[in-house]
C-alpha cells in the first residue's frame, strides 16, 4: 500500500492552498447563482460562438493548469468558469468583463511583463489574444449555470488538531501489570534487573504483548566500552575494563554510570549530538562581517551539558538569553543557535523583489530550524499555504516568521557593554588609523615617519587597551529587516534596512514575499496555546516565543527531547521519525513509556542526567546485542527491544577512539577548531573544522550531516569511498604505525602478549587463540624484510597488522 | 533478488538503506522490497525506472561563467539594426547596468540537413548538428552566478537541495560497483564549490565525487585512491587479513548483516584502487583519440568523460574552468573566440567517439552555462548576465536532432516562445533517464521533496 506521503506531492501548493483560497474568497461567491447576475445573460450567439471558439481555446491552452482538469491548479487560478474567472486566483481577479485592459487574464496572454506570461511554454498567435481579448470586451459571456463545483471548504480545526497524543498534557501512565512477572536476573552482579526500574516495566509490556522474551544481560567488559562510547564518546582504558569487570560491589555499574556523567568529555560527545541539530559550523559565510569564534556557541553547548543545565534553560537560553535576568553577557554565546544561521548570498545591485525572496528564504530556515529542533514540527511546510498534515495555518506560520524579521545576526562581546564601551572606541580609533596608514602608503615619497607614529598608536591601542581581544559571540538582536528600493529609480537596486522596533510580517501569498496579505501578528503556533494566541508584545518576541516552547508546548518539547536522547542511546528512537512529531511522523513504538519518561523528566526538573541514569540503569539498555534466530524472524528491526542494538560508530567516536588507542589523543577542553585533513591533528572530532560551504572530506565521506540543514539523525552508509579511506589515508597509515611503536614499547618482547595487549586496548577483551594464530602467521608472511624490529622502529609487518585491527568491524560497531 | 543472498538472510529496512549507497538505486531497492510500503520513494514503478529510459547515464559540459547565445546557436540580426540603442524589450533587468544593443561578431551558417544555424566559432561542432537539439529559450530565476549555478544543479537558488546527480544516483544507482556513480571534473574549483554537488539530504553516498583534473596523474583524482606506503600485493594480504578478523568477529556474533556489507564494501575499495586508476589514465588511449579530442583542460575533461560512462558512471559534469571563464564582462569577443576555439574539436570529439562506441544510443550529453549573456553591452565591450533567455544544446539517446526548439524575442534577450525553465530541463533529462519528475520524491522535514519542486515540465516536444 503506498502511503499517502507518496501518493502526494507534499510540498505542493496543492489542493490545500487552493481550497484554502478558496475558502476565504467565499464571500465572494457565497450564494452561486449569483454567477449569472454578475453577467448578463449570454445569447444564444454568444453561447455558440463561445463553444465554438473559446471553451476549444481555453481548454487547449489553459486548462492543463487551471481547470478542474489540472493535477494541481497553479496559481489557484481556474478558468473553466465564469465565477472562478471572476474570483480569480493569487493575483485577485483574471478577468473584469468588458475591461479586457484590466483584466489580468489578457495582461497574461499579452506577455504584458506584470510577472505572468502566459502559457509559460510560450506566447499564442496573435489571432487567439484577439479572440480573447474580444470575449473579455464582450462581457466574457459564459454559459448559464456552468459552474464547476468547488472543493469544501478546508479550514483548520484546531480543537481536532489538539487532540494528536503529541500535543496532549504529559500525565504519568500507570505501570502495565505485567511488571511483577519477571524472569530471574541472570547475572548476580548486575543489581538492578528486570522490574526494577519503570522503564523495564513497559518495556517487558510491549515484549510481551509480542511473545518475545529479552535477552540476557551483556558481560562487564562489553557493558563498559558501551557506555564509555555512549557517554563520553571514548573507548574506555583497559585499565578502567580491568577495574569494572573486577568490581564485585552491588553499586559498582551505578559509580560508571556517575563517573562517565561527570566527565567533561560527555559534554563534547553529547553537545555533538545537539550541534547535529543547531547546524553547527565553525566557518560562516564570506559576505558577513563575521569572525572566527563560532566555537563559543560550541563550547557554550559542550558546558551546558557538562552542567547538567535544565533542558527548559538550555531552550529559552538559546533563543534569547539577552532578554534574561538571570544571565549576563558571559552567556551571550548561547545565541549562536540563531546567530550562525545560514545565510543566503544577496546581491544588492538586483531589484528588491529578488532579494526579498532571498530574505524571506532565510526566514523560513530559521523556523524551519527553531520548530524542528524544540517542538519536532515541521513549521515551514506552512510558509506557501496551511500545513497539509498538521494543524499548522499559513498564518501561523508568518507569526512566528515574523520573530524572526524582527532579529538581525550580529557579533557582540561577552562583557559588559560598559566594560566593552572603552574596547569599541579603542577599535574605531584602530580601524581608523589603519586606514590613514593605508593611504599614506601610497603617497610619494612615502612619509615613513609618520606612519611608524601611527602604527605605534595602533600597536599601543591593540596591547593596552583593557579587554581588546575580548570574543566576539555570533548573536542575534532585535532589529527588523526591511528590504526596500535604494533609490528613487526603480533600477536603482536594493537596501538592507534594520530599523530598532520589530516588526510583524504580512502573510506571503503562496510563500511570495512579492504578494502580500494581510498582516499577521508575531506570536505563537494556534495548535499549542490558548485559543487563540496572543500576539507577542516584548520586543522581537524571542524570550516569549521561548517561553512558549517550554510552558505552553512543553509536553511536546519535552517529548522530542526524550526521545532524541532515547535515540543517541539505542540507535532509534521510540518515536523514529525524530524530528517531526505531527501527523505525519510515526507513532511511538512505546507510547506510555514515553509519556511516563517525558512527564517525569520535567518533574525532575528537565534534567538530561537525570533522564540518561534512567535509561541506563535499565536492563533494556544492559542487554546483550546477540542476534536471537527466533526472535529475529519475529521483530528483525527489534522495535520492540528484545536485544540491545549493535550501533556502529559516527566519524567523531571512531576517529577519537584512534588516536586514544594510538596514544597520541589531545584531550584539551574547547577553542577554536582544526583542520581534520590534517594527520597531525590530534584533537577530539568534536574539534574538527566544520566549513558550512566545504565540508571537509573526511567528515563528508563518513555520514557527517550537511551544516546547512537541521538533522536530526545521522545516515549510515557503507560507501567503497569509506573503505578506501580505511586503506590509504595518511591519518590511517600513521596511526597504525603509532599503535605500533606503542605495543612494542610496552611489550619490547613477547610477540604473543604483544597480540593479546593489542586486543585489550582496542577491543576490551583478551584474543581468541584462533585470533592470535591468524595474527602470528600474518606477522610471519607479511613483508619480505622482516628486520627484527625495535620500539622505536617495530617490524612493517606490524604496522600492517595494527592497520587492520583500526580498519576492523569490532573497532567500529559497539555490541 | 540477490538482497536475499546476504548472510543472516533477512535484511531490515535500515540496513537495506544502508548499503544502497554503491550500487542498487533507490527504484532498485524499492523493487527488491516490494512489500516494504514504509519507503517514502517514487515507487509504482514496474521495473528499476518509471518507465523505459531512453539513456543510461548523462554527461554535463558546463560552461561555467555562461556563455551568450546570440554568438553560438541564436542568431539575432536586429542587433546590427539596433546597434547601440536601446529600444523597448532591451532594457531588462540583469545583475549589472548595461547599455546599448551590442552585435555579435560572430557568423551563422545553416548546417546540416535541416539547416540549424551554428556559428563559425563552432566549425567542428557545426557538423553534428543532425544529433543536436538546440534549446534557444531556456530561462532560470537569478542572474547571479552562485544561486543560478545551484538552480542549475539544484533546481533551487539555495544551498540546502539534493543536486541533479544525487537524484540520479538516488533514483537509479550506479552501474559499476568500482567506481563512484557522480563524477565532477573541473581543472581548479567552480564558484560555490561542493554545494553544487551535495547530496544534501538524500544519504551521503549519492554525492558527486569532485576531482580536479589539471593534474591528470590518476593516483591524485580520487581521495585516497593510492597508498605510497603499500604496495598492491602488501595491501592484498592486508586487506585478507583484515577479512579473517572481521570474519573471527562475526562467526562469534551469529551474523549480522551490517557486517558483511562493510566487509564487502572493503573488496570493492581494493578493486576501485586498481579500476580508478584505470578508468582516469588517459596514457591509455591511442595517439589518434588524444590527437581528436586536441588539447587542454577542457579536451582531457571530456575524454575522462567518455572513459568514465564508458564504465558505467551515472553522471558526469565537465566544468570548463577554474571560476567562470565564461563571464565575459569585458572583452567579450576575444575571450569568447578564445573559449570556443578551445571546446569546439572536443566537444564535436566526444560526439564522434560515443557514436562510434555505440554509446551516444544511451547518454545524453548536455552543454550550457548557468545562464546567459545580454545582446546589450557592458563597459562597452563585455555583457552582462542574461537569466531572461539563454541556449543550451542536448544530444544523444531520446533527443530529436538536427533542430531548435523555442525562441528568445528579436534581440535574444528573453525566452518568448517554447519558454523551458530550468525545471523543466531537469523534468526532461529525468524523463529521459526513466524517471518521472513528479514521483521521484524524498520525505525530508515533513514532506516530499522533488528536485523540480512543484514545477517542471517535461518538453515532449524534442523527444524522439
Amino acid at each position: 500500500m503506498p502511503s499517502l506521503a507518496r501518493s502526494l506531492v507534499v510540498h505542493g501548493l496543492a489542493l490545500a492552498f487552493v481550497s484554502w483560497v478558496i475558502g476565504r474568497s467565499g464571500e465572494l461567491r457565497g450564494d452561486e447563482p449569483a454567477a449569472t447576475e454578475l453577467g448578463s445573460m449570454p445569447t444564444l450567439a454568444e453561447i455558440e460562438h463561445f463553444e465554438k471558439r473559446i471553451r476549444p481555446l481555453l481548454h487547449r491552452r489553459c486548462f492543463s493548469c487551471h481547470s478542474e482538469e489540472a493535477t494541481i491548479v497553479q496559481g489557484s487560478l481556474r478558468v473553466d468558469s465564469r465565477s472562478l474567472l471572476l474570483s480569480g486566483g493569487d493575483s485577485g481577479p483574471a478577468v473584469v468583463p468588458g475591461e479586457p485592459e484590466e483584466s489580468l487574464l489578457i495582461e497574461a496572454i499579452r506577455y504584458g511583463g506584470g510577472g505572468y506570461d502566459m502559457p509559460p511554454e510560450g506566447k499564442l498567435p496573435e489571432a487567439e489574444i484577439e479572440l480573447l481579448t474580444q470575449w473579455v470586451r464582450q462581457g466574457a459571456p459564459f454559459p448559464v449555470g456552468d459552474v464547476a463545483p468547488l472543493a469544501a471548504d478546508h479550514a483548520i480545526d484546531f480543537d481536532a488538531g489538539r487532540r494528536h497524543w503529541a500535543f496532549q498534557p504529559l500525565a504519568r501512565p500507570e505501570l502495565p501489570p505485567t511488571a511483577t512477572d519477571l524472569p530471574p536476573a541472570t547475572d548476580p552482579g548486575v543489581a538492578s534487573a528486570w522490574g526494577q526500574g519503570r522503564v523495564d516495566s513497559f518495556v517487558l509490556a510491549a515484549l510481551r504483548e509480542q511473545n518475545l522474551e529479552p535477552s540476557p544481560p551483556a558481560d562487564r567488559a562489553t557493558l563498559i566500552r558501551r557506555l564509555s562510547f555512549d557517554l563520553v564518546g571514548l573507548p574506555p582504558t583497559r585499565e578502567q575494563i580491568d577495574d569494572f569487570v573486577a568490581d564485585d560491589s552491588p553499586d559498582a555499574y551505578a559509580r560508571l554510570v556517575e563517573r562517565l556523567l561527570s566527565s567533561p568529555h560527555y559534554g563534547e560527545r553529547w553537545g555533538r549530538m545537539w550541534l547535529d541539530l543547531a547546524r553547527y559550523t565553525d566557518t560562516t559565510e564570506s559576505w558577513l562581517d563575521s569572525t572566527d569564534q563560532s566555537h563559543l556557541y560550541r563550547d557554550w553547548v559542550v558546558r551546558a551539558f557538562n552542567e547538567d543545565m535544565p533542558y527548559d534553560q538550555f531552550v529559552r537560553r538559546q533563543l534569547a538569553t539577552d532578554q534574561m535576568e538571570e544571565t549576563g553577557p558571559e552567556d551571550l554565546p548561547a545565541l549562536g543557535f540563531l546567530g550562525l544561521s545560514p545565510t543566503y548570498f544577496k546581491e544588492l545591485q538586483l531589484p528588491p523583489e529578488i532579494i526579498k525572496v532571498i530574505v524571506a528564504d532565510e526566514w523560513e530556515e530559521r523556523v524551519d530550524a527553531v520548530t524542528r529542533t524544540f517542538l519536532g514540527l515541521t513549521v515551514a511546510c506552512a510558509r506557501c499555504h496551511d500545513h497539509k498534515f498538521d494543524p499548522i495555518s499559513h498564518e501561523d506560520y508568518h507569526g512566528l516568521a515574523g520573530v524572526f524579521a524582527s532579529t538581525r545576526m550580529t557579533l557582540r562581546p561577552t562583557i559588559s557593554e560598559e566594560r566593552y564601551a572603552p574596547v569599541a572606541k579603542a577599535k574605531a580609533r584602530v580601524a581608523e588609523l589603519t586606514e590613514r596608514v593605508k593611504t599614506l602608503k601610497k603617497q610619494k615619497p612615502v612619509p615613513t615617519e609618520e606612519i611608524g607614529c601611527l602604527e605605534m598608536e595602533i600597536d599601543e591601542l591593540s596591547r593596552f587597551t583593557p579587554d581588546f581581544d575580548t570574543p566576539m559571540a555570533n548573536v542575534v538582536v532585535d532589529e527588523s529587516l526591511h528590504v526596500v528600493l535604494a533609490g528613487d529609480d526603480p533600477q536603482s537596486g536594493t537596501k538592507l534596512e534594520y530599523r530598532p522596533e520589530p516588526q510583524d510580517l504580512n502573510l506571503f501569498v503562496r510563500g511570495n514575499p512579492n504578494r502580500p496579505g494581510p498582516v499577521i501578528p508575531r506570536r505563537f503556533l494556534t495548535v499549542l496555546s490558548d485559543d487563540p494566541p496572543q500576539p507577542f508584545q516584548d520586543r522581537s518576541g524571542r524570550l516569549e516565543l521561548a517561553e512558549a516552547i517550554v510552558d505552553q508546548a512543553g509536553p511536546l518539547t519535552a517529548r522530542v527531547i526524550v526521545n532524541r536522547v532515547w535515540q543517541t542511546h539505542f540507535g532509534r528512537g521510540l518515536v523514529d521519525t525524530p524530528s517531526n512529531f505531527g501527523l505525519l511522523g510515526s507513532r511511538p513504538t512505546h507510547p506510555e513509556l514515553l509519556e511516563d519518561l517525558a512527564a517525569r523528566f520535567v518533574e525532575n526538573g528537565w534534567s538530561l542526567k537525570w533522564l540518561h541514569r534512567e535509561i541506563l540503569h535499565s536492563a533494556g539498555y544492559r542487554q546483550s546485542s546477540e542476534i536471537d534466530p527466533a526472535k529475529h524472524s519475529v521483530d528483525p528491526e527489534n522495535r520492540w527491544l528484545w536485544r540491545m542494538n549493535r550501533r556502529r560508530l559516527e566519524i567523531e567516536p571512531w576517529r577519537d577512539a584512534m588516536l586514544a588507542v594510538a596514544g597520541t589523543i589531545d584531550l584539551s577542553l574547547g577553542g577554536k577548531a582544526l583542520p581534520g585533513e590534517d594527520a597531525s591533528n590530534r584533537r577530539r572530532t568534536v574539534y574538527v573544522t566544520v566549513h558550512r560551504r566545504e565540508v571537509s572530506k573526511m567528515l563528508q565521506l563518513h555520514d557527517f550531516p550537511d551544516p546547512n540543514l537541521h538533522s536530526a539523525q545521522r545516515a549510515d552508509t557503507t560507501t567503497p569511498l569509506q573503505g578506501l579511506y580505511l586503506l590509504n589515508s595518511p591519518l590511517l597509515v600513521e596511526l597504525s604505525r603509532e599503535l605500533a611503536v606503542r605495543l612494542w614499547r610496552e611489550i619490547p618482547d613477547e610477540p604473543v602478549e604483544r597480540i593479546r595487549a593489542a586486543h585489550g586496548l582496542l577491543f576490551g577483551r583478551p584474543a581468541t587463540e584462533a585470533e592470535i594464530a591468524v595474527a602470528l602467521e600474518y606477522l610471519a608472511a607479511a613483508v619480505a624484510d622482516d628486520s627484527a624490529g625495535s620500539a622505536e622502529s617495530p617490524p612493517k609487518a606490524w604496522e600492517l597488522y595494527t592497520h587492520a585491527l583500526l580498519a576492523s568491524n569490532e573497532f567500529l560497531f559497539v555490541d | 533478488m540477490n538482497l536475499h543472498n546476504i548472510p543472516g538472510s533477512i535484511v531490515p529496512r535500515r540496513d537495506l538503506l544502508k548499503s544502497i549507497g554503491g550500487g542498487l538505486g533507490l527504484l532498485g531497492a524499492a523493487q527488491a522490497m516490494a512489500a516494504d510500503s514504509s519507503l517514502a520513494a517514487g515507487g509504482g514503478a514496474d521495473g528499476a525506472t518509471h518507465f523505459a529510459p531512453r539513456v543510461k547515464r548523462v554527461i554535463h559540459l558546463f560552461m561555467n561563467g555562461g556563455p551568450f547565445q546570440g554568438d553560438l546557436f541564436d542568431p539575432k540580426p536586429a542587433l546590427e539594426k539596433y546597434a547601440g540603442q536601446r529600444p523597448e524589450g532591451a532594457n531588462l533587468r540583469t545583475e549589472r547596468p548595461t547599455g546599448g544593443l551590442l552585435p555579435s561578431t560572430a557568423k551563422f551558417t545553416p548546417a546540416g540537413e535541416n539547416g540549424v544555424p551554428v556559428s563559425d566559432l563552432l566549425p567542428n561542432l557545426a557538423k553534428h548538428v543532425d544529433d543536436i537539439c538546440v534549446l534557444r529559450s531556456l530561462h532560470a530565476d537569478n542572474p547571479n552566478h552562485g544561486p543560478a549555478l545551484l538552480q542549475m544543479n539544484n533546481g533551487t537558488i539555495l544551498p540546502t537541495r539534493p543536486s541533479m546527480g544525487s537524484w540520479f544516483l538516488y533514483g537509479l544507482g550506479s552501474e559499476n560497483q568500482n567506481l563512484p556513480g557522480y563524477i565532477v571534473l573541473c581543472p581548479g574549483r567552480p564558484v560555490r564549490f561542493s554545494v553544487l554537488w551535495s547530496s544534501a539530504f538524500l544519504p551521503a553516498a549519492y554525492q558527486g565525487t569532485y576531482v580536479n583534473h589539471s593534474d591528470l596523474d590518476p593516483s591524485k583524482l580520487i581521495p585516497y585512491l593510492r597508498n605510497e606506503a603499500r604496495d598492491p600485493e602488501t595491501q592484498r594480504r592486508q586487506l585478507d587479513l583484515m577479512q579473517q578478523i572481521n570474519a573471527l568477529h562475526r562467526d562469534a556474533r551469529g551474523g549480522d548483516p551490517a557486517l558483511d556489507a562493510r566487509m564487502a564494501s572493503m573488496e570493492t575499495a581494493f578493486r576501485m584502487q586498481t579500476e580508478a586508476h584505470e578508468a582516469f589514465d588517459l596514457n591509455r588511449e591511442s595517439a589518434e583519440t588524444r590527437e581528436a579530442y586536441g588539447e587542454g583542460h577542457y579536451a582531457n575533461g571530456c575524454l575522462l568523460a567518455r572513459r568514465l560512462v564508458e564504465r558505467g558512471v551515472r553522471f558526469v559534469q565537465v566544468y570548463y574552468g577554474n571560476g567562470q571563464p565564461w563571464d565575459t564582462h569585458s572583452k567579450h569577443n576575444e575571450s569568447v573566440k578564445k573559449l570556443c576555439d578551445s571546446i569546439d574539436q572536443p566537444t564535436a570529439a566526444l560526439l564522434t567517439d560515443l557514436k562510434q562506441r555505440g554509446l551516444l544510443e544511451d547518454t545524453l550529453v548536455v552543454w550550457g552555462g548557468e545562464f546567459g549573456r545580454t545582446p546589450t553591452t557592458e563597459n562597452g565591450d563585455g555583457r552582462d548576465h542574461n537569466h531572461h533567455g539563454f541556449t543550451m544544446w542536448m544530444a544523444g539517446g531520446g533527443v530529436r536532432g538536427g533542430m531548435t526548439f523555442g525562441e528568445t524575442d528579436e534581440f535574444g534577450f528573453r525566452a518568448v516562445e517554447n519558454k523551458v525553465h530550468v525545471h523543466d530541463l531537469h523534468a526532461t533529462i529525468l524523463h529521459l533517464l526513466g524517471l518521472d519528475h513528479e514521483k521521484l520524491t524524498f520525505h525530508y522535514g515533513g514532506r516530499d521533496y522533488r528536485l523540480t519542486d512543484v514545477h517542471g515540465r517535461v518538453v515532449t516536444e524534442i523527444l524522439s
